[in-house]
């Protein structure tokens, strides 16, 4: 079987100067990705993600075991065509403007001058940096440095994008951008080898997910798989009556079950979201966010359009790996309505309210779970 | 190649934007105005514009080499410091065109000042002498001494080592050695014999003469004119310490067998202070077809002092050979040479040496090689008693490394002698075509074979 990235027993050992092996950051790892699948690799910090991900790109050099991208060398430039970085942190060259940065990177690619132009220009468009397009990116914020740089890892419409910590330093928006474009781009046949320890940038919009500590797999397996509670129902239902609500919890007492009946909450980045879109509707000013809602905005009327991604993303998905299951991305639901909460995580991680603070039902969106 | 050049370019950027280069370009373009002002040299037209042109070219040579060697280096430590390497190696880029594209571009960069400043050295040089109040006498003393490209004509070395040696060997006969050169070792001895018969060989007693014959003189015009450049030592200082002298110059050969010369003779009488460096002008058409030339020295029986050229400047014939503009440019394509040597010695210590290393290294390899002479002299009396470590450490390195005071182009441009494109090509061919290429070869090497990433758990 193909897979777009593979592992086959990869060890890393950093030595000291005397070549006394110091620390094993990645221990007999063995992953196996699929194309057109959005894989998370998770792990506290210092887990050797990173380094996993420098040994596939030939940064690092393994102490044994093989690295794989496209069942090649990451360090070969026939591979490298078809890969996006963007790695922990964006590494600029202060000096350049931003569409300088691009221009860059679009020349190591070879790519033709008016299709670098034409891909530049829509670039920046997608990550809302076209107003500032004329500025040293040593001017920009950590944020907007992200911005370019993932417009970096995109310029050659890449078939497979490895993001390292990719909403690092990102506004909650910007961090719903990227989750929002990793969902488009897996829709349109793309790779995406996903890289962090943000758990809900993950959960959001990864097919399957390895937990590594230690450098090594602790856990590996579908999204879905590895979190659904076999034990446990969650019913959400629209507005209810309090009898209703009150024959519910006699039937599950009958069946012997727990239930606990809230008006679920909506989440805090859409919460955001919303007031800041609402903010800027009223054009409000602000110093420089002007850019920050672009992608959503780009995204969310762009792709039945199909304006600038479709001129960034070739239409032509990669081709699935004959006998593998297409993967469904849990992130393929539409992000923008509100997830159910957890009220089990959420409880574990607030003070429990006191009795008699239970939300109103009427009028609301209930959860029973 | 593409990928070359794209790296190529963004060098040149940030060498440009990170005003690496401005602290240096600045310098110069203060300094160049100033030195054209302040130069006096022997207070002569022509001494200013020889001080300005020495210190200029000097200048830019020595600026220009700092600016590459901090250039080069900075910009590949700086990217695997910073990281921008994680970025541009994972892209379809292999490491040696990333290497390549330093280079290029840091070259790039030292052409384009090269020529601009060179340019103004030019310029300042040529057009001068008009603000300078140059009388007549000095344009022609300029347009013959200066702006020209003038080939020295030396008389060759003769081997005089079996006459010492036979002079050792009548000492030691006669007994004599111990008179003169009492407890001195036989290797000294025989230097100061060897040192005495070749002045011998350009001395004259007095109402004797010397002859010195050359072959293959050719005149870029052969209507131009020869100069006889000269100084003359004496054994006994005469009262008004001149030396009265008869000169004949041209084909003297039929003269030996009684027969007609075939070129006109230049003869003249003389008068000229000792010890001094004198200059007369002889017309170009003395010199026979076939390139050969003679020129005759009598000294004066009034003299009565033996008069000796001293070996290293004491007789030169000069003639003009080529343009002073082409042998400028010549002189900015050595200068060129060593900018070269240079961005590859700093690609080579960036690609593993941190960047204060890097920098220190390539600033002992260029003073190293542009006081090499100096060194290789000093450490020679050492190595005399620490022979066999000296030979095969220091000296080896010091030969190894490109010697910059041996290809100086403004001693050239100062005595408006020619530097020959065979200087040019072969200083290119030692320099970049081994030494440049040998040291961007192992820094490729050691970058494509080393971890680009650091250690981060």
């Amino acid at each position: 079987m193909d897979y777009a990235v593979e592992t086959i027993s990869l060890t890393k050992t950093f030595s000291d100067l005397w070549g006394r092996a110091r620390v094993l950051a990645v221990d007999d790892l063995n992953l196996q990705i699929r194309t057109n699948e959005v894989f998370g690799l998770l792990g506290p910090n210092g887990s050797g993600k990173t380094t996993t991900l420098k040994m596939l790109l030939g940064l690092l050099y393994p102490t044994q075991g093989r690295a794989m991208i496209f069942g090649g060398d990451g360090a070969d430039p026939k591979i490298n065509t078809r890969i996006g970085y963007l790695p922990e942190e964006s590494y600029l060259y202060r000096y350049l403007t931003c569409r300088e940065t691009l221009e860059f990177y679009g020349r190591l690619f070879g790519l033709a001058r008016r299709v670098r132009k034409e891909r530049i220009e829509a670039l920046l468009d997608m990550v809302g940096l076209k107003a500032v397009a004329h500025r040293p990116v040593g001017t920009f914020s950590k944020g907007m440095a992200r911005r370019i740089g993932l417009a970096q890892a995109l310029i050659n419409d890449p078939d497979l994008l490895i993001l390292d910590e990719p909403t690092t330093g990102l506004d909650p928006i910007g961090t719903r951008q990227i989750k929002d474009l990793i969902v488009t781009l897996s829709q349109r046949g793309k790779t995406i080898l996903l890289c962090s320890h943000l758990l809900a940038d993950v959960e959001d919009v990864c097919d399957r997910i390895a937990i590594l500590y230690g450098g090594k797999v602790r856990a590996e397996g579908k999204v879905e798989d590895l979190l659904r509670q076999a034990d446990r129902r969650q019913i959400t239902t629209g507005p209810l009556s309090d009898g209703v609500v009150s024959r519910i919890r006699q039937m599950v007492s009958s069946e012997g079950a727990d239930c606990e009946v809230s008006a679920p909450l909506e989440k805090l980045e859409t919460f955001f979201i919303r007031i800041v879109s609402e903010a800027q509707a009223q054009s409000q000013p602000t110093s420089g966010a002007v850019s920050t809602t672009r992608i959503g905005d780009f995204l969310a009327q762009g792709w039945d359009r199909g304006d600038v991604l479709d001129s960034l993303v070739h239409s032509e998905a990669a081709e699935p790996t004959p006998g593998v299951e297409p993967q469904v991305s849990p992130a393929s639901r539409p992000i923008e309505t509100p997830a159910p909460i957890r009220r089990d995580v959420l409880d574990h991680l607030v003070n429990p309210g006191q009795e008699g603070d239970e939300p109103p039902t009427q009028g609301m969106d209930e959860k029973v779970a | 190649m593409h990928r070359v050049l794209a790296v190529a370019a963004n060098t040149v950027k940030q060498i440009l934007r990170m005003k690496i280069a401005v602290v240096f370009v600045l310098l110069l373009l203060v300094l160049l105005p100033a030195m054209a002002y302040s130069a006096t040299g022997d207070g002569t037209v022509k001494g200013r514009l020889q001080t300005f042109i020495s210190y200029g070219m000097s200048l830019v040579g020595l600026l220009l080499a700092l600016l590459t060697l901090f250039g080069v280096t900075y910009s590949v430590t700086s990217d695997l410091v910073h990281r921008q390497v994680d970025m541009i190696l994972t892209k379809p880029i292999r490491r040696h065109e990333f290497l390549l594209g330093k280079f290029l571009g840091v070259l790039f960069v030292d052409a384009a000042l090269l020529v601009g400043l060179s340019a103004i050295v030019f310029g300042v040089t040529v057009y001068g002498p008009r603000f300078m109040g140059a009388t007549e006498r000095d344009r022609v003393q300029l347009a013959n001494e200066f702006f020209t490209a003038r080939k020295g004509l030396r008389p060759k070395e003769v081997d005089v080592s079996q006459e010492a040696e036979q002079e050792y060997q009548k000492l030691v006969k006669n007994r004599e050695l111990d008179q003169y050169f009492e407890g001195v070792p036989k290797r000294i001895v025989m230097a100061r014999l060897i040192q005495q018969k070749r002045l011998e060989k350009r001395a004259a007693a007095a109402g004797r003469d010397l002859v010195w014959e050359f072959d293959g003189v050719h005149l870029a015009d052969p209507n131009g004119s020869l100069f006889v450049r000269f100084k003359v030592d004496v054994s006994v200082n005469p009262q008004d310490l001149q030396v009265y002298s008869k000169w004949m110059i041209g084909d003297l050969r039929p003269l030996r067998s009684g027969g007609q010369p075939q070129t006109p003779i230049y003869r003249a009488e003389r008068k000229d202070q000792i010890r001094t460096a004198r200059e007369f002008e002889v017309s170009g058409q003395v010199v026979a077809r076939d390139g050969y030339l003679a020129v005759g020295f009598f000294n004066d029986p009034a003299n009565n002092t033996v008069v000796i050229f001293p070996i290293e400047d004491g007789f030169e014939v000069l003639y003009k050979a080529g343009a002073f503009e082409a042998n400028f440019l010549r002189a900015v394509a050595l200068i060129f040479v060593k900018l070269v040597f240079m961005a590859a010695l700093g690609i080579f210590a960036g690609s593993f040496l941190s960047f204060p290393v890097a920098v220190l290294l390539c600033l002992v390899v260029f003073l190293t090689g542009t006081v090499s002479g100096f060194v290789l002299e000093s450490f020679g009396y050492l190595g005399s008693q620490l022979s066999v470590v000296y030979e095969y450490s220091l000296k080896l390195l010091v030969q190894v490394l490109p010697q910059f005071d041996q290809i100086s182009p403004t001693g050239f441009l100062v005595a408006g002698r020619l530097i020959p494109w065979s200087m040019v090509a072969w200083t290119g061919v030692a320099i970049v075509g081994l030494k440049a290429i040998l040291l961007l070869g192992v820094g490729l090497w050691v970058f494509r074979s080393r971890e680009i990433a650091r250690a981060s758990v």
